[in-house]
């Protein structure tokens, strides 16, 4: 049985959303997920390009009205 | 598959006291340090103000227009960005020993949590050589 954790980061500015969502991914068992909503236009991109780069797995990216809905599992 | 290739450590030289140029070393070394890279900064002259201990926010990040909307914003705070970056990543910073002792500081001067200890310049480009080195 996995987790799904969500933080809601809006309104927060870069690197802000990274860095919640990091500091959650840190607390999480390897096969949870976390679900981190983000109005920082940047974060559609960084925090892709973050998961890619360490090691962890995108499971989704969506544009919603306003912000971005971002899912990331933890692999490791 | 993730970048297996380790990432050359990144120096960054802060100087300036400015808010913008040191919000953008901590936005730098946070960001850099979580993901995968190590990275150390060396903190010096009029940059070493913005450390100090138990300053308000408006005596510590003193700066042009855009220090103003990054306040009005209410962008991260760049001295709580510095202590994330330590906390999730491999991020050392250093207070510069010289102006330490040409303002009579001692580590208990500056914001806690942040600095690992004070340091000279020659022992910091020393360990720069074979990294990317940045100055603000």
């Amino acid at each position: 049985m996995t987790d799904k954790i969500k933080v809601d980061a809006r309104g927060a500015f870069c690197p802000g959303p990274l860095m919640e969502m990091i500091a959650a991914l840190k607390h999480m068992n390897v096969g949870d997920e976390i679900e981190i909503w983000s109005s920082d236009k940047g974060s559609a991109k960084d925090i892709p390009e973050w998961v890619k780069k360490v090691g962890h797995e995108l499971v989704s990216n969506d544009e919603r009205e306003g912000y971005w809905s971002i899912v990331v599992r933890k692999a490791k | 598959m993730p970048d297996q290739t380790p990432d050359r450590p990144l120096y960054i030289l802060l100087c300036s006291g400015e808010h913008e140029k040191v919000q953008m070393a901590a936005m730098m070394a946070s960001v850099a340090a979580v993901s995968n890279r190590a990275v150390e900064v060396f903190v010096s002259m009029n940059a070493i103000f913005a450390f100090r201990k138990d300053a308000a926010a408006d005596q510590r990040y003193r700066g042009g227009d855009f220090s103003k909307i990054l306040k009005d914003k209410k962008a991260p705070d760049a001295l709580t960005l510095f202590e994330q970056g330590k906390e999730l990543g491999d991020l050392k910073v250093w207070a510069c020993s010289m102006a330490l002792d040409v303002l009579h500081w001692e580590m208990e001067n500056l914001a806690p949590g942040i600095f690992n200890e004070p340091l000279g310049l020659t022992k910091f480009l020393s360990d720069a050589e074979q990294g990317q080195f940045v100055t603000l």
